[in-house]
C-alpha cells in the first residue's frame, strides 16, 4: 500500500548528500542493493516496495566514475519503473554532460540531449536539477524539469561572511555574465567581467578584465569549477588589477585533474562550492575550500514536488536550517 | 565498400582492425577522449553525411564507459546526418540482465536497447545474446549471429575423438545451447545442475552494496535475516540416512509410489521453509529420501506452478518406473528426467551405493561442492566446525565402513547449522535458471554447500562443456571436477562464445588440472597476457562480423552465416 510519503533512493555517488536530504525530510533512505558483476556491469535490487509510491532518486556524479553513476541512475530509474512506481523524479544536483549541449563543431554529439532522452527512456517522469550549465537543457526534456538555483544560498553566505558593500562580483567568462549580474543586483554592488579566449576545452589562454575591482573583494562567480584553470587565472587577473582579495563561489565543485594543486598555488582566498558534487576527500587536501550545504533546497524541492506545491519560492529564497 | 564508415569504440580496437582488414578498408577516424571530469568526449573526424555507419563496440572492464561512448558515437553520427547507423556489438553489455531476477530489479538489457534506439541506431549486429528473446527488446532489426559453427568447426578439427565426445551444459538454462551443438555434431549431451543448500551467511544490511544475496536455485530466496536459525541435529540424521540407504540399495525410483501415497499427508505443508520438517517425524520407510525432497516431490507433482516448478519438471518426467538403459543413452540421453537422488539437507546425498551399482543405469551422478570444489561425501560440512578440513580427492563413490564414523563436527554446537531456507528479505520466487553469477557466489562462499548433479554418461569420453560466456571460473571448475572425478571423463574442454574472465578466472582455469582446453572467441577483448596461457584457445570472429557487415551493406541475406561450415 502506498504510504503517501516520499521514497528517497540514492546510488553510490553521493550518499552524504542523500542522507542530509533524507534527514531534512525526516525520512529514511530506501534500502537498495547495488551489485557489480565482475566485468563492472551494474545490477540493482530495490529492497522495499515502491508500488504506487512517489520515488525520488538522488544521484550526483563523481569525476572518476561518471558513466558508472549514470548507468546506475538509469538502472535505478528503470527498476522503479518496472516495479510500478507512480512517479519517478530524478534529482540530479549536478547534471552530467551538461557542457556538451550544442553542436559546436561538425559531427559533435549533443550529449546533454542524449542524456535527457536516456533519462526519459529509462522511465523518469520529472527531473530536479541545480544550476544547469545552460537553461536550454530544460527544453531537451519532454518531462518537467525544475532547475533550482544555488544563488539564494550563495547570497546568504556572502551576506553572512563578507561585507557586501566592499565586494564586486566578477564573471570569469561572458557566458556567466547573467549569473553574475543577478547576484550583483541582489547585493547592490558592482560587476566586472573577464573575457577569455579559449583554445581548447579545459584550457585557458588570454584574459581581459572589463570593469573596476580596485580595493574591493572580488567575488568570482561561476556555475562549475572543473580543472579550475579559469578560476585561478581569473584570480590572478583581479589581483593584478588591484583587488583586495579574490574569492570564488561556484555551484558545482567537480575539481578534477590537478585542480586542488592549482587552487593551493593560486591567489584565491577561498573557494566556496556547494555539496552538489562529493568533495570531502579533496577538502582535506585544500583548506581554502568552503562547503555550502544546499541539501535544504533540494529537500524542500522534493517536498514541494511531492505535495504539489509551487517550487518557485525556492528560486528566490533559501530554506533556513 | 563504398559510402561506409566503420568506427571503432575504445573497447576492442584489435577486433575492429581485423574486421576492417577483411573488408579492405581502414577504420574511420574518430577521437575518443575523456574530459578532465571523466565525461566521455567523441569527435568524429570524417564526414558521415549520407553514409552507412558501422560502430563496433564490445565490452571491457570499463563497461559503462564503453556503453556511454557507444551511445555518444551513435548520437554524433546521427547528428552528422548519416544514412544509417549499425551498432556492431559482439558482446552485448548487460545481456545477463534480461529479466526481472528479483522483485524490483531492472531489466537493464531492455533499457539499453531503448537507449540505443533513442541514441539513433538503425540496426544492431551482435553475437550469441545471452537470451535470444532480447532481440524483441529492440525496435530496430537485430542480427543475432551465432558462433556455434565456429566452435563446432574447432571441435571437429581439434578434438581427436570428437565423435565420441559428450557436450555438457553446466546449468539447466544452457541446455538449449548444448542440445543445439549436440544436434549439429550428432553427439550425445549431458547436463549439470548445482543445487544450493544450507546457506549460512551472516546478516547483511542491504546497504552494504556489492554483497550479492543470491537466489537459491530452486527459486526460494534466501533470507537476509539470520534470526531464523534453528538448531537441528542434522548430522546424526544424515548419517542415519546414509547408513540406511547404503544397506538398502534399492533403486530410488521405487520410492516414488510410496511418496505419492504419502504426499497428501506432507502436502499440507507448504513449500518454502517447510521443507525441513522436524526429524522425528521422518518415516523410516523412505529413509533414502530426505523429507525435504519428499515434500518437494509432492508439491511438484501436485502443484506444478509452484515456485519449485523447476524441481517438479525434473521429477514429473520420471513417471515411468523403467530406467533408461545404458545402451539407449546415445542420442537419447534423457536421463534428465531422473530425480536427483541426493537431497538430504545436509548434503549427504542418500544412496551411497548408488554410484557403484546404479550409476550407469541412471546416469545421474551427484557430488558435494564446498567452496567451489568437489569434496568427498564424508567431508564435514564447512559450517559445522572450524576444523572442517575437507579432502579434495574423490574416491569415486567407493567407501569403506571406516568412513562410517560420525564426523567430529557433529558434537559441535547445534547453532552452527543454519536451517536456512531463507524466505524473507528480497522476496520469494525467482527465476529457476539462476544466473551464473548467483551460482558463482554460492560456490565461493565457504559457508555454503552445494550439491552438483551430472545427468548423462560421460565415462571414458571427452567432455565439452559449453555455455555462452565464461565469466568467473568457479562453476566451470566445479563442473569439470564433477565430470572427471565423478563421471570419469577423459578430457574436459571448456567452450564459450564470450570470454569475459572476470577476476582471476583465467588463471584459475589454467591451474585447474581437470580442464584441458579453454576455447573462447575474441568477441570480448582478451587481455594480452592471456596469450601466455597454454590452455586458452581464442577463435577469431572478425570473419563472421565482417561478413555480416558486408552482407548488410549490400543487402544480401545473412542466413548463410548461421550454417555450419563443413557439414560432413
Amino acid at each position: 500500500m502506498a504510504t503517501n510519503s516520499i521514497k528517497l533512493l540514492t546510488g553510490n555517488s553521493h550518499g552524504q548528500l542523500a542522507k542530509l536530504v533524507a534527514d531534512r525530510l525526516g525520512i529514511e533512505l530506501a534500502k537498495i542493493m547495488v551489485l557489480q558483476y565482475s566485468n563492472n556491469e551494474t545490477s540493482i535490487s530495490i529492497g522495499e516496495s515502491v508500488r504506487d509510491e512517489d520515488v525520488f532518486i538522488i544521484q550526483s556524479t563523481e569525476s572518476h566514475s561518471i558513466n558508472d553513476h549514470i548507468m546506475e541512475l538509469l538502472i535505478l530509474i528503470n527498476a522503479c519503473r518496472t516495479a510500478s512506481a507512480r512517479r519517478i523524479t530524478a534529482v540530479l544536483p549536478n547534471f552530467p554532460y551538461a557542457r556538451q549541449d550544442k553542436k559546436d563543431k561538425s559531427r559533435a554529439p549533443i550529449t546533454a540531449k542524449l542524456m535527457a532522452n536516456m533519462l526519459q527512456t529509462a522511465g523518469c517522469n520529472h527531473v530536479i536539477t541545480m544550476d544547469l550549465h545552460a537553461s536550454q537543457i530544460q527544453g531537451f526534456f519532454n518531462v518537467p524539469v525544475d532547475n533550482l538555483y544555488a544563488e539564494p544560498s550563495t547570497l546568504r553566505w556572502i551576506r553572512e561572511n563578507l561585507q557586501p558593500q566592499d565586494c564586486v562580483i566578477v564573471s570569469p567568462d561572458a557566458g556567466g555574465a547573467k549569473r553574475a549580474t543577478a547576484i550583483a543586483d541582489n547585493l547592490n554592488v558592482g560587476f566586472a567581467l573577464i573575457h577569455k579566449e579559449r583554445a581548447r576545452p579545459n584550457e585557458v589562454s588570454r584574459m581581459v578584465l572589463v570593469g573596476d575591482v580596485k580595493d574591493r573583494t572580488a567575488i568570482i562567480v561561476d556555475d562549475m569549477a572543473d580543472t579550475c584553470g579559469t578560476l585561478c587565472k581569473a584570480a590572478d587577473v583581479v589581483i593584478e588589477h588591484g583587488a583586495k582579495a579574490a574569492i570564488a563561489i561556484v555551484t558545482h565543485g567537480i575539481l578534477s585533474g590537478d585542480a586542488i594543486q592549482k587552487i593551493n598555488n593560486s591567489k584565491l582566498k577561498h573557494l566556496v562550492v556547494t555539496n552538489t558534487v562529493p568533495h570531502e576527500e579533496k577538502k582535506k587536501l585544500c583548506d581554502r575550500i568552503v562547503t555550502l550545504d544546499i541539501s535544504p533546497t533540494l529537500a524542500e524541492a522534493c517536498r514541494r514536488t511531492h505535495n504539489g506545491e509551487s517550487v518557485s519560492f525556492l528560486f528566490k529564497h533559501a530554506p533556513v536550517d | 565498400m563504398r559510402q561506409t564508415c566503420i568506427f571503432s569504440g575504445s573497447s576492442h580496437p584489435l577486433l575492429v582492425e581485423s574486421i576492417c582488414e577483411r573488408l579492405g578498408q581502414n577504420p574511420s577516424q574518430v577521437e575518443l577522449r575523456k574530459f578532465a571530469n571523466g565525461e566521455t568526449s567523441v569527435e568524429i573526424k570524417t564526414s558521415v553525411r549520407d553514409k552507412d555507419v558501422f560502430i563496433v563496440q564490445s565490452g571491457s572492464s570499463q563497461i559503462n564507459d564503453n556503453v556511454m561512448e557507444m551511445l555518444i558515437m551513435i548520437n554524433a553520427c546521427k547528428g552528422g546526418s548519416s544514412k544509417s547507423i549499425t551498432a556492431v556489438v559482439p558482446y552485448f553489455p548487460y545481456s545477463r540482465q534480461s529479466k526481472k531476477k528479483s522483485h524490483r530489479g531492472a531489466i537493464t538489457a531492455r533499457m539499453l536497447a531503448n537507449l540505443m534506439h533513442i541514441a539513433g541506431v538503425n540496426h544492431v549486429i551482435t553475437i550469441d545474446l545471452h537470451a535470444s528473446q532480447m532481440q524483441g527488446f529492440f525496435k530496430c532489426p537485430v542480427d543475432n549471429l551465432v558462433a556455434e559453427p565456429l566452435l563446432a568447426k574447432w571441435i571437429r578439427h581439434n578434438v581427436p575423438d570428437w565423435p565420441e565426445s559428450v557436450v555438457v551444459s553446466k546449468n539447466p538454462g544452457g541446455s538449449k545451447r548444448v542440445t543445439s551443438m549436440a544436434d549439429a555434431l550428432k553427439l550425445s549431451f549431458g547436463i549439470i545442475t548445482t543445487d544450493r543448500r544450507r546457506p549460512f551467511t551472516c546478516n547483511n544490511s542491504m546497504m552494504n552494496s556489492a554483497i550479492l544475496e543470491p537466489m537459491a536455485l530452486d527459486g526460494v530466496t534466501d533470507d537476509l535475516n539470520a534470526d531464523d536459525v534453528e538448531p537441528q541435529q542434522v548430522y546424526t540424521h544424515s548419517d542415519l540416512t546414509r547408513t540406511q540407504s547404503r544397506n538398502g540399495s534399492e533403486p530410488i525410483e521405487q520410492d516414488f509410489a510410496r511418496q505419492r501415497a504419502s504426499s497428501s499427508a506432507s502436502n499440507s505443508q507448504s513449500q518454502g521453509r517447510d521443507r525441513r520438517p522436524s526429524r522425528p517425524e521422518r518415516p523410516r520407510a523412505v529413509t533414502n529420501m530426505a523429507p525435504g525432497v519428499r515434500n518437494r516431490l509432492a508439491n511438484g507433482n501436485d502443484i506444478p506452478s509452484s515456485p519449485l516448478a523447476r524441481t517438479s519438471t525434473r521429477i514429473d518426467s520420471i513417471d515411468s518406473p523403467e530406467m533408461p538403459q545404458p545402451g539407449l543413452l546415445r542420442r537419447n540421453p534423457t536421463a534428465i528426467g531422473v530425480v536427483q537422488p541426493n537431497a538430504d539437507e545436509d548434503g549427504y546425498e542418500s544412496p551411497g551405493g548408488d554410484e557403484d551399482e546404479d550409476e550407469r543405469a541412471r546416469d545421474v551422478i551427484t557430488g558435494r561442492l564446498i567452496h567451489g570444489h568437489l569434496v568427498d561425501d564424508d567431508a564435514p560440512s564447512p559450517n559445522m566446525s572450524v576444523n572442517s578440513g575437507f579432502s579434495p580427492q574423490q574416491h569415486n563413490g567407493q567407501r569403506t565402513s571406516s568412513d562410517e564414523e560420525l564426523p567430529e563436527a557433529m558434537t559441535q554446537s547445534f547453532m552452527s547449522v543454519a536451517s536456512s531456507r531463507r524466505t524473507g528479505g528480497l522476496g520469494g520466487t525467482g527465476d529457476a535458471a539462476a544466473s551464473d553469477e548467483e551460482e558463482e557466489e554460492a560456490l565461493h562462499n565457504p559457508e555454503i554447500e552445494t550439491t552438483i548433479t551430472l545427468v548423462g554418461n560421460v565415462r571414458d569420453k571427452p567432455v565439452i562443456i559449453i555455455d555462452d560466456m565464461i565469466d568467473k571460473a568457479g562453476s566451470w571448475i566445479a563442473a569439470a571436477e564433477t565430470v572427471v572425478k565423478r563421471g570419469g571423463a577423459t578430457k574436459v574442454y571448456c567452450m564459450a562464445t564470450h570470454g569475459i574472465f572476470g577476476g582471476n578466472a583465467l588463471q584459475e582455469l589454467e591451474d585447474c588440472d581437470e580442464i584441458d582446453k579453454v576455447i573462447v572467441t575474441n568477441s570480448y577483448p582478451i587481455p594480452p597476457e592471456a596469450h601466455d596461457m597454454k590452455k586458452l584457445v581464442v577463435l577469431d570472429v572478425s570473419g563472421l562480423l565482417s561478413e555480416a557487415i558486408r552482407r548488410n551493406h549490400h543487402g544480401e541475406s545473412i542466413s548463410a552465416l548461421y550454417r555450419h561450415f563443413d557439414r560432413y
